[in-house]
This record gives structure tokens, C-alpha cells and sequence, in this order.
């Protein structure tokens, strides 16, 4: 009796195995060719996650997005597994003749937000770039430091120490925050210059925005910085930052509306497209504002569907963007994005 | 009666020949089965030593101690990660060692056999916990304990250690040793329990009628029976230390440099694996995260065969005393 359970057991266990690779080899049956698969940046996520069920009845497309971080996406789309990338760092020169072929489309603008964790406090921190700096490269410690309490006159910063709180993945919000950093300071762009990730000299690292939202709820004096939408639904209390023409701006449609504005009515180049720290004249801009990207590969066998659909997400997809803190992109940004479209698929 | 003898005689014989079809498919799954682990693991080596054999070539040894990560000017080495995953796992180990041996001391030669069984059931649940859910604990509830009460205590008492200087954090080296050392309990208290019910009653028993105390029985026979059996449990889990990933990466805080305190972040081989390599965005920062990956492999390797090692050694002593 026991063997003959015995012998049923290796049996089954034959059988079970030979079931999971027989299931495993018929597995890639493919679905429809309107299915479109893209990777990359967390920061657009919740805009392209509202436009995915629109796109569904608009065009029957079934896309599907996966919010691996900006470096996966770039990486992603270069290897050719996912059929388009998102990014809101723009592809380096070396990335952009990587990934053979590829053509970078801005098709949303919102800006990243620098909440802090002071209890107590019944004002708005005001900080500024070079404060931004020196808190990040370790020199500005303290919240009642000098230089903060002189441009906070309402506010009764305490002696707290400051944790800055950085992310430890590769990520574009990291690359739009060091951008700016490097705009306003000297040191930080010769020491460290803007990338999606760096050798950070101080702080504590955490993954993803909510990672880093975490920290800062969990850590008394901390700052970061995570992209607006995150922090306005988490209801994180987030600093305004002085602009080049000396005001204090907040992250709101306005102030990232006035950046962009400051663009050249024509824009040329490969669709880099920076907009940190706006020079003077432009006194509502929010100074760590960032355009971000999508990544298409100008010829691919979905080439007319991938066109289509980064048309209407640069067109109608825009109105889906203010409830999420996402400005619609101004009219010569949205030209620029139509001349980008059109090389997809030559 | 003559018909009666063959009849025992034929079931038998039918049973043998299913014996041995049973015999030779068991022999053929579990074959298959033994060789492709050792063919997988052979495999994955040679894998992981090939993909990552650019940063081999372009960094050389000296990757090992450079204290360097930097994906903007793709300036990379491993020193950071090499102190913070030994020194973690070695607090972790020196904690959970002494510990363990306690619980299975407790729980085999102590408490009442009906308080025993739920609270050896309790420890093996520790086990089951998810890493990734211990590291969520570790964020919201774990870490700030430790950074408000744990850490300003010890820097009370012991602030003239540099081990416990500079400011507490939430996140560092010493929350993720505590974390390991929770996840390596379970299992090297498991094992040390195994090994301490197994000493021979005659044994202790023989000790305590001589007229040692509990103690001196534990001390002096129990302790020195299954002292191999304890190094290598020691040694498994110290594997397992070294080789988690998410857990630490949620309490270490991705530091990038190396602290004589144990307070502020830093961070382990493997963590840093998990936190950035999804995002990886060029060909060199993998390929350097997979030269982690083989420095891991290789120290993980080592301490497996040398628990082994150390078995076998005192194996081979104890039958040559007892024998």
C-alpha cells in the first residue's frame, strides 16, 4: 500500500513537472498586435495611468506601463523589450545613439516638490537654491542655520538637525532636482553635476518616492524631494523656492506654467529640453520645474500605433493632466513634440 | 496444501517487480533532480562571472577596495558595501548566536515540555515573516524606535566607543544588523534545539548523578556535544545575512561612504544589488552591479563549504574521542 502511494507520488511529481513546462512552452500565445508595452518613469505614472482606460476607447489600444524608474525605462526601450520608454531625464548624447534610432517626445510638464518634516511649524519654509545645496552637500546642518532664518521671518525655525533624504534608485526626479542644483550652485555642478543618481555626500537614501516620502514623515528635521503629485496626495508639506527674480514660488500649475513659458517661442535640438532655475523676468516660476520624455524608436513593427498614441497623448492627453498637477504643454513645446512625432516612422 | 505454497510466493513476486519500477523512477527523479541543482549552480556562476567580466576587466581587483558609486562619472567600487555587509552581518551573528543557543537551551533542557512547544512554534513563525514585511516594520516602527531610544542610550553609556558616535539616524548599519539579527534567530535557534535534543540522555543524566548542577551538565556535556553542529548553524546563518537583500535595503538607508559609527546609513552587497539595479541605466553600472553580485556569490560560497568543513572536522574528531 505505501509503495504503491509512493509510486503514485513520483508519478504525479512527473507528471506536475511535465504539466509546468508544458504550460510554460505553450505560454507566449501573442494577443492582439494593438497591445503597446512601455516602462520607465514613476513620476508620469498616475497621468499615464488615467490615460490608458481613454486610450483603451479611444483607439482599442491595450496599453500596459510599468513604472520601473527612468533608467529602466531608457534602458528598456534600448534593449527593445518594452515598445516605447518614459524618462524625465532627456537621453545623453551616448544613451540617444544607444539606443539606435530613438526619438525623445516631451509629453508632460509638472515640476518636483522639496517636503520637509518640521511639527510644530505653522508657516511655509522658504528655502532657496543655494540653501538647497548647501544642505545636500552637507554644509547647512541645522534648521535655525543663518541663512535660513534670515529669509523666514515668520517662522521660528527650531534647532533641529536637518536629514536630507535623497533616492537611493536611479530616478528622473533625482535627475530634474540635481539639474537644478547645479543651476544654482557652483560646487554641486563641478562636484556632482545632474544624473539620475549620484555619490550623495550626505543624508539617507530611500527607494521610490514613497520611500522617500516614508523617511521624511518618519524623521523629525528631514527634507527631499519627490515629484508634486506624489507629495500633494500625501499631503506632505512642501518649501517654496526663491526664483531668479527673487520671489518664492510654489509648485503649483502657475508657477510651473511660468516656467515653461520661458522657452524660446521656436525650439530646435534633440528634445532635450531644460527648465530649471528660469532667468529673471519670470517672477511666479517654479524653479525645479521639469519637462518629461517619451522614448519611441523611430521604426518598429507598432510604428503607426506608437505614433498615434504619443498624438494624442501630447493633444487630447493633456486634459487629463491638471487635476494631477501636471500643466498642459504650452503651444510652441507642443510643436516641437508634433516635428519629434513625425520621425517615428520615416 | 501443495497449492497453498505457490500462492504466498506470487504476490511477492509482483510486488518486487513493482518495487523495482518505483525503484528506478525514483532513482532516475531523484538523479535528475541533484544533478540540476549542481548543473544550475555551476550555470549561474558561470553567468554571473560573464556578464560581469567588462567591470572585471575595466576595474580590475582594486574594485574591491575602492570606496566609490558613482553612476555620473561611472566611477565604481565595492568597499562600501563589502564593510557594510560584514559588519552587519557579524553584529547580526554576534547577537543572534548567544541568543539562539539560549532559546534552544530553554526550550529543551529547561522549560516545561507543555510551555515549550507553542514557544518553539512561536520562533519558527518568526521565520515565516516576509523579509520585505520585517523591512516595512523596520521603516515605520522599528527604525525610529531605534533612532530616538536605542541610539541615544547607547551613545549615553557608551559614547566614548567611535562605534556609537555622531547623531542617531533612523537608517543605518545598526537597524539593519537588528533586523538581520531577528531574521537569523529562527533558524540557527531551530537547528541549535535540534542539535541539543539529540545529546544522549545518558549523558546528562550521567553528569547531573555525579552531582553537577543543571548548569555544569549544560556546560560541560550538552554545550560541548553539539558545539559542530552550532558553528555551522552559526555559519548558515551567516549566509543568510549576507545574502539579504530587501529587508536591509529598507533600513540601511543607501549610504555612500564608510562611518566608524554605526549610526548613520551605509550599506551591504546585496542591498544595493536590490535597490538599483531595475533602474540601471547603462551598460557599465550593470555590469559592476553583477561584480557585486560575483563578490557576494563567492563569499556566500565560502561560507557554505567552511560550515561544511567544520561539520565534517568535528565529526571525524568526536568518533575518533568516542571510538
Amino acid at each position: 500500500m505505501r509503495k504503491a502511494l509512493g509510486l503514485a507520488l513520483v508519478v504525479a511529481t512527473v507528471v506536475a513537472i511535465a504539466a509546468v513546462v508544458g504550460a510554460a512552452s505553450a505560454a507566449p500565445a501573442k494577443k492582439q498586435d494593438t497591445s503597446i508595452s512601455g516602462a520607465g518613469s514613476s513620476f508620469v505614472f498616475p497621468l499615464v495611468s488615467k490615460w490608458i482606460p481613454a486610450l483603451g476607447s479611444a483607439y482599442g489600444y491595450n496599453v500596459s506601463y510599468s513604472p520601473i524608474g527612468s533608467g529602466g525605462g531608457i534602458a528598456a526601450v534600448t534593449a527593445r523589450t518594452v515598445d516605447f520608454g518614459a524618462s524625465d531625464a532627456p537621453l545623453s548624447a551616448d544613451q540617444m545613439a544607444a539606443c539606435k534610432g530613438c526619438v525623445q517626445v516631451p509629453w508632460a510638464l509638472s515640476a518636483t516638490s522639496t517636503p520637509y518634516n518640521l511639527p510644530g511649524l505653522n508657516c511655509v519654509v522658504r528655502l532657496t537654491g543655494p540653501i538647497l545645496a548647501d544642505i545636500y552637500l552637507g554644509n547647512t546642518t541645522k534648521w535655525n542655520d543663518a541663512s535660513i532664518t534670515k529669509i523666514n521671518p515668520k517662522c521660528n525655525m527650531p534647532d533641529t538637525k536637518i536629514t536630507p533624504v535623497y533616492r537611493s534608485d536611479n530616478s528622473g526626479t533625482s535627475y530634474n532636482f540635481t539639474d537644478y542644483l547645479s543651476a544654482v550652485s557652483g560646487t554641486w555642478k563641478s562636484k556632482y553635476g545632474p544624473g539620475v543618481n549620484q555619490q550623495w555626500p550626505t543624508g539617507v537614501g530611500a527607494k521610490g518616492s514613497s520611500g522617500v516620502a516614508g523617511v521624511i514623515s518618519k524623521t523629525q528635521g528631514a527634507i527631499g524631494y519627490v515629484d508634486v503629485a506624489y507629495a500633494k496626495a500625501n499631503k506632505l508639506r512642501f518649501a517654496s523656492i526663491k526664483n531668479a527674480s527673487g520671489k518664492f514660488a510654489t509648485p503649483g500649475l502657475r508657477g510651473i506654467k511660468a516656467a515653461a513659458a520661458t522657452l524660446p517661442k521656436k525650439i530646435t535640438g534633440d528634445g532635450s529640453l531644460s527648465i530649471v532655475n528660469p532667468k529673471k523676468g519670470n517672477p511666479l516660476a517654479y524653479p525645479i520645474s521639469t519637462f518629461t520624455y517619451v522614448i519611441v524608436p523611430t521604426s518598429s513593427s507598432k510604428s503607426a500605433e506608437l505614433r498615434k498614441m504619443v498624438y494624442w497623448a501630447v493633444t487630447r492627453g493633456q486634459t487629463y493632466g491638471p487635476p494631477l498637477l501636471f500643466q498642459p504643454l504650452p503651444l510652441n513645446v507642443q510643436a516641437f513634440a508634433f516635428r519629434q512625432i513625425k520621425q517615428i516612422n520615416g | 496444501m501443495s497449492t497453498l505454497t505457490p500462492d504466498p510466493a506470487a504476490p511477492v513476486a509482483i510486488e518486487r517487480r513493482g518495487i523495482r519500477l518505483g525503484d528506478l523512477l525514483f532513482k532516475g527523479v531523484a538523479g535528475v533532480a541533484a544533478l540540476g541543482v549542481t548543473a544550475v549552480l555551476g550555470f549561474l556562476t558561470y553567468k554571473i562571472f560573464a556578464l560581469a567580466w567588462p567591470a572585471m576587466q575595466k576595474y580590475g581587483l582594486s574594485f574591491i577596495w575602492t570606496e566609490a558609486w558613482n553612476p555620473n562619472t561611472n566611477v565604481y567600487g565595492a568597499l562600501t558595501f563589502i564593510y557594510g555587509t560584514i559588519v552587519t552581518s557579524f553584529i547580526a551573528l554576534l547577537l543572534a548566536t548567544p541568543l539562539s543557543i539560549a532559546i534552544a537551551l530553554f526550550l529543551t533542557e529547561l522549560a516545561p515540555r507543555r510551555l515549550a512547544s507553542p514557544i518553539a512554534t512561536m520562533v519558527e513563525l518568526l521565520a515565516a515573516i516576509p523579509s520585505v514585511v520585517l523591512g516595512l516594520w523596520g521603516i515605520l516602527v522599528f527604525g525610529p524606535w531605534i533612532a530616538n531610544h536605542l541610539e541615544p542610550w547607547l551613545q549615553s553609556w557608551f559614547g566614548f566607543l567611535p562605534i556609537f558616535s555622531g547623531d542617531p539616524s533612523q537608517a543605518g548599519l545598526l537597524p539593519a544588523a537588528l533586523v538581520l539579527t531577528i531574521m537569523i534567530i529562527p533558524i540557527t535557534s531551530a537547528i541549535c534545539r535540534e542539535l541539543f535534543s539529540r545529546v544522549p540522555h545518558d549523558l546528562t543524566d550521567g553528569s547531573l548523578a555525579l552531582g553537577s548542577t543543571r548548569w555544569e551538565a549544560i556546560r560541560r556535556v550538552a554545550l560541548p556535544y553539539a558545539a559542530p553542529g552550532i558553528s555551522a548553524a552559526v555559519l548558515l546563518g551567516l549566509g543568510r545575512a549576507f545574502g539579504e537583500a530587501i529587508a536591509v535595503t529598507q533600513v540601511i538607508g543607501s549610504g555612500n561612504a564608510i562611518n566608524r559609527s554605526l549610526f548613520p546609513p551605509g550599506d551591504t552587497l546585496a542591498s544595493r544589488i536590490a535597490s538599483t539595479y531595475q533602474g540601471a541605466s547603462n551598460n557599465i553600472e550593470v555590469q559592476s552591479l553583477l561584480y557585486l553580485g560575483a563578490i557576494l556569490l563567492v563569499v556566500s560560497l565560502i561560507t557554505n563549504v567552511s560550515a561544511q568543513a567544520i561539520v565534517n572536522r568535528f565529526q571525524k574528531a568526536r568518533r575518533m574521542s568516542t571510538g
